[in-house]
């Protein structure tokens, strides 16, 4: 399977016009052929698009694995859909990171605990005090 | 450090008891969405039935609605967890149930091709084993995916529409033979008009032309008459020279020359009337412009028409010489 889109220098979702100019305009015969017998047809291309869909995810992904040379990648689907390795960094380790950070923070938290409550709550006794008193004294001086 | 929240399906898999059996089940649910005719119900119980003994021990409809959104993300990391955590005999089972469940209803899908490839791949299955594999649980052997981007592939699954077309096709040649036929007709019916009128005007021409000459030999009789008239006062003694006379006059007078004298006449530039010194200086002067060796420097064309032109008068003249007197 031939990435068509890519062979005509379009983006998957270009407009109907668009593809038919870049069709004629195209040099190679039986790519012409078959780009217009596949993509003019809407539903024929929905179909073409849904499966063009998966296979761009599996180069993807292939890529981002390391697969782009296996044993069952190969051919025109291999030239066209195995994408240069992009700077995504495995899912896995990122989300081990992110574990082990909010670990982390979960750790500390447990820990300070304590002293954060007395803290927190001698902070709000003194709040409560202090405006207990500023209301008594304006209370006193309306008097 | 990112701050980015924990996506359903990491939070999914670290709530799970058992991280392989969460991403296998991610895969599979993923398979089973490429596989076209069936409902979400159907799905859910097969995917439970499949997976009836897997430890992972949380809900299937989150699992169901990631595979549902294609969430790449999800799947990556499903890939990861099942390629560091997997072992051989783990990794064949695996691909025996993803075979199962892409093949439920005898066919597998395009995209379903290239994602059993891909398990295989990534679960280090070589491709002998897939093909047995398949062989054994199907009973076909595994074909290569159809070219879903060539013409042919649509000959093959659309023939409606281009036996419609054809059809279509036929209709329009048969319409534009039978337009081309009546053009024909009417060409035909045009050009016979066409020589009728070319017929008409040259019987006009030809009356006209009879009536001219008829018209001048009253005159000249008139005129003939008139001498008579005069002559009539002559001596009886001249009345055989008169007849000479009248004799020779007649002998001279126009009577229609035959067509080809006149053409050649006209050849040569002349009318009528001309006499034979006329004809020969006419000749001379027609021969001197018209003389092939006058275009010699020219192209090789022009020499040849010239020659044609040459050769036109030539013979008028010789015509004319033979039988103009």
């Amino acid at each position: 399977m031939r990435d068509l889109y890519q062979r005509l220098a379009l983006s998957p979702n270009a407009t109907p016009q668009a593809l038919q100019s870049a069709i004629e305009a195209c040099q190679h015969n039986a790519l012409k052929q078959d780009a217009d017998a596949v993509l003019m047809l809407p539903e024929r291309r929905d179909a073409y698009d849904s499966v063009h869909a998966t296979v761009s995810d599996i180069g993807r992904l292939r890529s981002r694995l390391g697969l782009t040379h296996a044993a069952h990648w190969q051919g025109s689907v291999a030239n066209d859909f195995s994408l240069p390795p992009d700077n995504a960094i495995s899912r896995h380790d990122e989300l081990v990171d992110r574990v082990s950070h909010a670990v982390t923070l979960y750790n500390r938290w447990r820990r300070f605990r304590g002293t954060w409550l007395f803290i927190a709550t001698f902070g709000i006794g003194a709040c409560a005090g202090l405006a207990a008193g500023v209301a008594l004294c304006m209370r006193l001086w309306a008097a | 450090m990112s701050i980015a929240r924990f996506s359903p399906f990491e939070l999914v898999l670290l709530q799970s008891r058992s991280q392989v059996d969460t991403a296998t089940l991610l895969l599979l649910a993923w398979v089973l969405v490429n596989r076209q005719p069936i409902t979400d119900g159907q799905r859910r119980r097969r995917l439970a039935q499949v997976t009836a003994q897997f430890r992972h021990g949380h809900e299937l409809g989150s699992v169901m609605d990631i595979a549902q959104s294609q969430d790449l993300q999800a799947i990556q990391l499903a890939s990861e967890v099942l390629r560091k955590e997997c072992t051989q005999e783990r990794s064949l089972s695996i691909m025996h149930q993803a075979i199962a469940l892409a093949t439920d209803d005898g066919t597998l899908s395009l995209a379903n091709h290239y994602i059993l490839r891909f398990l295989a791949d990534l679960l280090g299955v070589t491709p002998e084993t897939l093909s047995t594999l398949f062989k054994e649980l199907t009973g076909e052997a595994l074909k290569g995916p159809e070219d879903i981007s060539t013409e042919a592939y649509w000959r093959r699954h659309d023939p409606q529409y281009y036996e419609r077309k054809a059809q279509e096709a036929a209709e329009k040649e048969q319409a534009q033979a039978r337009a081309e036929e009546a053009e024909r007709q009417q060409q035909a019916q045009r050009q016979e008009r066409e020589q009728e009128k070319q017929r008409r005007r040259q019987e006009r021409e030809e009356k006209a032309r009879a009536k001219r000459e008829r018209a001048q030999q009253e005159k000249a009789h008139r005129r003939q008459q008139k001498q008579q008239d005069s002559q009539q006062r002559h001596r009886d003694d001249q009345r055989h020279q008169h007849h000479e006379q009248r004799y020779k006059q007649y002998k001279q007078r126009p009577h229609a020359p035959p067509d080809r004298t006149s053409r050649a006449l006209a050849v040569l530039g002349l009318t009528q009337g001309a006499n034979r010194s006329d004809i020969r200086r006419a000749y001379r002067r027609m021969a001197q412009l018209h003389h092939p060796d006058r275009f010699f420097s020219e192209s090789e064309q022009q020499v040849a028409l010239a020659s044609a032109r040459f050769q036109r008068i030539k013979n008028a003249y010789d015509y004319l010489m033979q039988t103009y007197r």
